[in-house]
Order: structure tokens, then sequence, then C-alpha cells
């Protein structure tokens, strides 16, 4: 009897539910889920302001409510190996497009079966990147990790191979092998990264969709890097040394499919001397990109640092596989179509606050040559230079540029290429004042006469007239000045002078009251064409912003404020033959938003209206009216 | 030419009085380089955004201006902001996050004994502190937020900086001195924690980046997987003078044990204040 009811005891007990736990000690998983609304007074759709330049562009737009998923998982196989997996959804879809399939069942037609519109309304679930990690100590000195698969490339700096874009993060892939001796004094990193068919190299590629080559051929196409820091307590000397590569097959060879010799004879039938069938291609190189920089960062005082960075960047270019995309693309291109071999020089120095009255100080000389171009350098997000230069996004040292795939309330980069000069800051803090100011003075290593730019520089067919990143457009349909990749010009001879103030103060009103101020002024100049002074641009900008921010209770802080500019351009453009306008341009700008944090909400609403009127005096005149608003709201988890 | 001299010494003599003063710190303490790994055992994170004395504190002060304290903590490398904290409205920094413990009364039991949620710590009875400052790359509202959400137990003892800002290798924070309960008194303790910022938290972890038992991009390794560790990668031990002694302290002060039957519940490390 006792053991029967032992048993029955037994067998109860084991059938009642146990709490279990899966087994995500080795897991770390990560959530988001980013919503965004963009609207504004015109008849666009889609939900981001500056898509694809490159056509055919399906997602940008400027009305539209749209929403992403992402899910990181990071996983652990043992103690010096780790593994990481991120799928995300595509962006693109807006909630009205309901049941979108992301087919095209009935070609490029709208039509309204839901299967019209490709994936890219589809919001389909992508893996995104993944990477697999091994620390391998080698002694209890030096260690070793080894990332095969995804990487931002952010170990080196933005002149060589540069961090990649946020919304690219993970698409770089690799084989990244990163090593620290001692304390840290001692480190390096060598990697071998994959390039990206699309945007590093002449055509914006690695071959496709270059006229020149019949079969385009990627998959060898490799960027390599090596790096290495000393760190002393000091200061930190870091070199880095880059090299992209893009290859192509030899035509020439017989065993290459489509080759031009494929039976080893001319066109009268007669022999090819060393041509022979051995089943192995040959390949050449289209472009090479070698850049190699010597950073020295000198901390000796806590209150004084000094920085040089010295860099040459070499290009190769074969111009029998590349075709000429300054000739046939109309000047636009990332790379001068020659050789090129140039310099770039940095200086900076650095006193904070070394009278412990709140006063810092920040000098820079720059210098980057003409043909100094970085082809896998930093696209945006990233800045090289001190000043606040033309544009507000940064200074970027290469022609490939990425101002593109983002919204009206994100800032522009601009080329420094060419860029030769001086700044010098002042920054004064003291209790909840901040107040900096800037002058930079810039000339430009790009000034020449008669420069070609039929055959060899790119001037991305729009080089004159202050940029207007408020009202862009790509293909310059509404005169929006000058492209921030045009550095080249036919005849420049050019000087810029930057002064900037900026100032905040932070009040003790309610959760801080802030109240910040912007006025900027450029002085241009370029006298152009030396044959005459009919052309002699000058522009005179002029910008003033105030903008206040409140918080209103926990969590919750709205802004208001707003932003006047007054352009004088003298001969904004034209051409000699036609001659040249002066044209005048003001533009008001009334913005108001607010942020919300919530329990792990993040709220963000922003809205502006703005006016542009553009006197023009050798053509209509143009005015713009424009409300736009952007909200997002998002939730990790 | 008389009245040209007379006229830049006034100048000069006018410029000079507008000036600020400079007056010696309310607090000064140094500590030790490279000590930046905890209990003697963290690691950084693989990712090269975490460079070498990132998190390494070496010197704390404290000054009055005005109707303000001005708080200066220093680490050994110059400090960056990979992650562009101003699109997120944060304050010029990324990787940082300071916590300043103030001790103002140096009773038993008087005041939180506890850590901020994700610090893994607490503090010893006659330590417990009244306020706690918090440098943080996060924008105010964002760590109202926070504190708000994971640590409102603690709330009224925290102090979130009217202005939070870089200068070089130090990071700054202007404080109301009636935030603090007034201006530093004699017979105060202090204690100053380095942990890192992270943007995306565990739930319950006000803006800590985890140290776990092996680094990772973005985690520390040398710790444990679960919450028995301190998530303090640096801190200050008296006597707070930077001596090499203090380094073989901050270790000891941060020796963990965790508790294999049960992690979560083993005790966590007491750090002691400084009381200059």
């Amino acid at each position: 009897m006792r053991r029967l009811l032992a048993l029955l005891l037994g067998l109860s007990v084991a059938g009642l539910p146990v709490v279990v736990s899966a087994d995500i000690a080795n897991f770390d998983l990560a959530g988001r889920l980013y919503t965004k609304w963009l609207y504004r007074n015109n008849d666009s759709q889609g939900v981001l302001t500056y898509g694809n330049p490159f056509w055919p562009d399906d997602i940008a737009g400027d009305n539209g409510v749209g929403t992403e998923f992402e899910l990181k998982i990071f996983g652990r196989a043992s103690r010096y190996v780790e593994g990481y997996a991120r799928i995300q959804s595509r962006f693109g879809e807006m909630w009205q497009d309901w049941w979108e399939s992301g087919e095209r069942k009935y070609g490029g037609d709208v039509n309204t079966s839901g299967d019209s519109l490709g994936l890219n309304r589809a919001s389909y679930i992508k893996l995104r990147g993944t990477w697999v990690r091994a620390v391998i100590p080698f002694a209890s000195w030096w260690s070793n990790t080894v990332t095969i698969g995804s990487s931002d490339l952010g170990m080196f700096n933005p002149w060589t191979i540069g961090k990649v874009r946020y919304i690219d993060r993970d698409n770089g892939k690799g084989i990244f092998i990163g090593g620290i001796f001692g304390d840290g004094i001692v480190s390096y990193d060598l990697a071998m990264v994959a390039l990206p068919k699309l945007y590093v190299g002449p055509w914006w590629s690695t071959g496709i969709g270059d006229p020149s080559l019949t079969r385009p051929f990627y998959s060898q196409d490799w960027a390599y890097g090596a790096k290495i820091t000393v760190a002393p307590d000091w200061g930190t000397f870091t070199a880095i040394s880059t090299l992209t590569n893009d290859v192509e097959i030899d035509m020439t060879d017989p065993d290459a499919v489509g080759s031009l010799y494929i039976t080893c004879q001319d066109d009268l039938g007669n022999p090819i001397q060393g041509c022979e069938k051995d089943h192995a291609v040959d390949y050449f190189s289209r472009y090479m990109n070698s850049v190699t920089t010597l950073e020295m960062q000198l901390d000796p005082l806590d209150w004084f640092s000094a920085n040089a960075l010295y860099g040459v960047a070499v290009g190769r270019l074969d111009k029998q596989i590349t075709a000429n995309g300054v000739a046939q693309n109309q000047g636009v291109s990332p790379v001068a179509y020659k050789d090129t071999t140039d310099l770039a020089i940095r200086h900076r120095i650095e006193l904070a606050d070394p009278l412990d009255i709140g006063l810092s100080f920040q000098f820079e000389y720059f210098y980057i040559g003409e043909d100094w171009n970085s082809i896998f350098a930093s696209r945006r997000e990233s800045d090289v230079l001190l000043t606040d230069g033309l544009v507000e996004g940064g200074q970027l040292p290469t022609l490939n540029l990425a101002n593109e795939f983002i919204d009206f309330d994100e800032d522009f980069v601009e080329s420094c290429i060419g860029w030769h000069g001086n700044t010098a800051k002042a920054l004064f803090a003291w209790e909840a004042l901040d107040l900096d100011v800037e002058g930079t003075y810039i000339q430009y290593n790009t000034n020449a006469q008669n420069r070609d730019v039929d055959e060899t520089y790119p001037d991305f067919l729009h080089s004159e007239g202050y940029t207007d990143t408020d009202l862009y457009d790509y293909a310059n349909t509404t005169d929006r000045g000058r492209d921030p990749r045009s550095v080249y010009r036919r005849n420049q001879d050019r000087e810029t002078v930057v002064a900037v103030v900026n100032i905040r103060y932070v009040f003790d009103v309610l959760e801080g009251l802030e109240l910040a101020g912007k006025g900027k002024f450029i002085w241009d100049r370029d006298y152009r064409s030396h044959t005459s002074v009919e052309d002699d641009y000058t522009g005179q900008i002029w910008k003033a912003r105030l903008k206040m921010g409140l918080g209103i209770i926990d969590g919750l802080k709205v802004e208001v404020g707003g932003q006047f500019d007054w352009w004088d351009e003298e001969n904004r453009k034209g051409t000699l033959e036609q001659g040249y306008g002066d044209d005048r341009t003001w533009k008001a700008k009334a913005f108001w938003g607010l942020t919300y944090n919530y329990e792990g909400l993040k709220f963000r609403y922003y809205m502006e209206y703005l006016h542009k009127d553009q006197a023009r005096e050798r053509d209509v005149d143009q005015l713009w009216s424009v409300f736009r608003s952007k909200a997002s709201l998002e939730v990790n988890w | 030419m008389y009245a040209r001299l007379a006229c830049w010494t006034l100048l000069a003599a006018l410029v000079s009085a507008s000036l600020p003063t400079v007056a010696d710190p309310l607090v000064s303490l140094k500590d030790p380089t490279r000590d930046d790994d905890g209990p003697g055992v963290f690691k950084y994170p693989t990712d090269p955004v975490y460079k070498p004395g990132t998190f390494d504190i070496t010197a704390f002060e404290v000054h009055r201006k005005g109707a303000n304290l001005v708080f200066k903590v220093t680490v050994r490398s110059r400090i960056t902001d990979p992650w562009d904290s101003r699109s997120w409205d944060g304050n010029g920094f990324s990787l940082q996050f300071a916590q300043i413990y103030v001790d103002q009364d140096h009773k038993d039991g008087s005041g939180f004994c506890e850590g901020l949620p994700g610090l893994n710590v607490k503090f010893k009875k006659e330590s417990c502190w009244e306020k706690v400052v918090l440098i943080s790359p996060q924008g105010r509202s964002r760590l109202k937020s926070e504190v708000r959400q994971k640590a409102a137990a603690l709330e009224k003892g925290v102090v979130i900086p009217k202005v939070t800002r870089v200068k070089g290798k130090t990071l700054e924070a202007v404080v109301k001195a009636r935030d603090l309960g007034g201006v530093p008194k004699k017979g105060w303790g202090w204690l100053v924690v380095m942990q890192s910022n992270e943007g995306y938290p565990d739930r319950n972890d006000l803006l800590t980046r985890k140290v776990n038992e092996y680094a990772g991009k973005h985690r520390f390794g040398g710790g444990s997987d679960w919450n028995c560790d301190p998530q303090v990668l640096d801190m200050v031990v008296a006597p707070g003078k930077g001596l090499d002694g203090e380094k073989e302290a901050q270790h000891k002060a941060l020796a963990f044990t965790c508790n294999e039957a049960d992690p979560d519940g083993s005790p966590l490390v007491e750090l002691p204040m400084v009381y200059p």
C-alpha cells in the first residue's frame, strides 16, 4: 500500500507542470519597431524625402507612413566564439499599401491587384547581416579577434576605408582580424572587405553599368586594409594603409566566355602568338585606389592636444576597360578619368580651457590636394574638418558622397577635395552658457584655368550658386545651386571665408529652457575665367537661426524656432557667351517639434514652414511655400 | 602715445576684470591610470570605438560657479562621439556614463544604500548616499524618463545636470547647488564610478552597457552573464590621490562572487566612499 501511494505520488508529481525556462543564457535578442510619418503639401507619395538618385526610385516621396521591424540575435557558442544575425523588414511599404505582395504580375503598370509595386513596397524580411567572431588569446599579453562576416568598417578612418553609414552598417562583409598587445598600447587591424558591386568605383560600380564592359565581373573585387596603433598614455600613433581593387576579366584570354580570341586566331586566321587555352582565365585591374594615412594624436596635458594627419591617395584606372564617366555621363562621376596621386595634410591643436576660465581654443590647418580621392572613404555621418563648412553636415575627402536615402531634416555632406586653409575657433563655456565663434579661410587647390571638365575632371554638371539643401533635387530642375560633390570647374579662382557663431544658454524654467542661436556668414568669391571680369562671382550668404527648447514634464520636450537666410549672389550662373545674372534669395523657416520618451517608447515630431523667394536676373523668379512634417515612433526591447 | 597706452591698459584691465576668476576646486580627487578593469579582470568590448583609456578615470573635481556647481570627470583618452549624440539630443559624447554618489551625513543607514539599477552594487551602511549626479551622453528628457521608469524609488536623490558637455578629456556637468542640497561641505563622502552608456539597455537597467562573462562586440567581458557582478569599470577609492595602492583597493572593492545555485540572488559588492 505504501509503495502504491509512493508510486501514485510520484506519478502525480511527474504530471505536474514544471517551470521550464528555455536555455537563453547563450542568446541575446534585441527587437525594434520603427514607424515614420512624412507629410508635405505636395503630391508625391512615399516615406523618404530623398531616395535613390539612380532610376528607378520607387520609394521616395513626401507623403506616407511606413513601419519597419528588426530583430538582432546574438549567440555564444563557447567562451571564445559568438555569432550574430540581423533580420529586418524592407522599409518602403506604406500603411495604405495593405496587401501588397511584392510581385509585379502586370508589368510596370499600376493596378488594383495588390501584385503591382515590387518588393520595395512589400516589407519582406531580409537577412541584413551576419558575423561570427572568435577570440584567440595567443598569450596573456596578446589576443586576436577574428570576425568573419558583417562589419561597419569602423576600424579605419574617414579618409581611407570609412565607417559605412548607419543604414548600411551590416552590408559590408569580409574577414577582419584585430589584435591587441599588452595593455592596449599596441593594437592592429587587418581586413579584407568584399567591395560593394555598386558605388565603389568608376560609374559608381565595380563594373556593372560600365558601357565598356560586356561581362562585368565583380565576385573577386576586394578592398584590403591594415592598421597599426601605438597608444602610450600621452598620445596615439596610427598608420593605416588600404587598397581597393576592382578586377575584370581579360577578354583576350581564349578561356574567357565571350573571348575576343576564342580560337587564338586573328581576323585573318593567323595564330596569335602567346595565345593558348589553359582553362584558366586572367584578370586585369579596372580601377585601384590606395589610400594611406599616418595620424599622430599627442595628449601631453589634460588641456593640450595636437593632432597631425598625413595622407597619400593614389588612383589607377585602366581606360581600356573603363568607359569615360566624365564624357559619357555629363560630368557626373565619382573619379577623375585619369591616374591620380595626391596628398592630404591636417594639423590640429586644441587648448581645452587652459586657464580654467571656461575658454578653449581650436586651430586647424588643412590641405587636400586637387587629385586626392578616396573612393571607399566615409560617405556621410562623419566629418574630417573642424569648420562648419558651406553646408552643415560635414566635409569628407571623396567625390563618392551619399546625400541620398535621407529625409528633409537631415544634413547634407560636402566634398573637401582641394580645400586648403585654416580654421580658428574659440569656445567659451561658463555655467549654463556655451558660446563658440569660428573663422575659416579656404583657398582651393582646384583653382585652375581651362581645366578639362569634358574628358577628365567631373564637374557634376552644376557648379554654380550656393547650394540649397532645404530644397534639393538631384536633377537640378529647380535651380538648387552647386552639387556638394562639384569641386572642379573649367575656370576657377576661388576663395571663401566662413564665420560662425553659436550660442546656447539653459535657463532654470520647468525641466530646463534651452535657448540656442546660430549666425553664419559665408563670403565666397570666384574670379572664374581670367579672360573676363563679366563672370566674376561673389556670394554673400547670411544665415540666422534661433531655437528654443523647453522640457515640460519628465520625458517631454518641445521646441520652436525660426531661421532666416539672405543670399546675395553676383553673377550666380550663366556662361561667358550668354552672360551672367545677379540673383537674390531669401528664405524664412519657422519650425516646431516635440520629443517624448515614455517607458521605452520614443516619439518625435517635427514640422516646418519654409518660404523661399528667389529673384533671378536672367530667369523667372521662383517662389516656394512649403509645409512639411516628419514624425517617428520607436520602441526597442 | 601715452593716451593710446592708457587706453590699452584700461581695456586690458576691463577684459581681465570681466573674465571669470580661477578658484580652487571644492573637491579634488585623483585616480590611477590603467585601472579601468573593474575588479581587475574586466575587458573592453571588441568594437574599435572602445579605445583604450575611454573609461579610465584620472581625476574628479567639483567647482563652485555662482549658484551652480561644476562637476568634472577626466579620463585617460580624448572623449569622442562615435555615435553622433547630437542627432539623438545627446550631449556631445557617446560612450561614457559617470555616476557621482554623494554621502552628505556619513551616518549608518542614512540615505539610499543601493546603487542605481544596472550598476549591481550596494553601499556600506555608513556610506549610503543622499544624492547621485548623472553625467550621461543622453539628453535630459531621456534621462528623466529612464529614472522615472526604472529607479522611481531613488528618484528623489537623482540629480540630472542642467548642462553636460565635453572639454577634451573631461566630462563637465553643471548642477544647480540647490539640487544637490547646497554647496559641498567638509565631511561629505564621494564615490565616482564609470560605466558605459547603452542606448538600448536591458528592461531593468538604467542605461547600462553590460559586463558579461566574455567580451563581445558591444559587451564588456570578465564578469558574469548574471546580475551578480558590479557593472563598474573604474571608480575613485580612498585616499583619492592616484596612488598605485588605490588600484589594488579598487580591485578588492569590486571583487564579486556569484552563487551558482542562485546567481541573481548573490550578494552584491558594497562600495566605499571617499571622505577627503
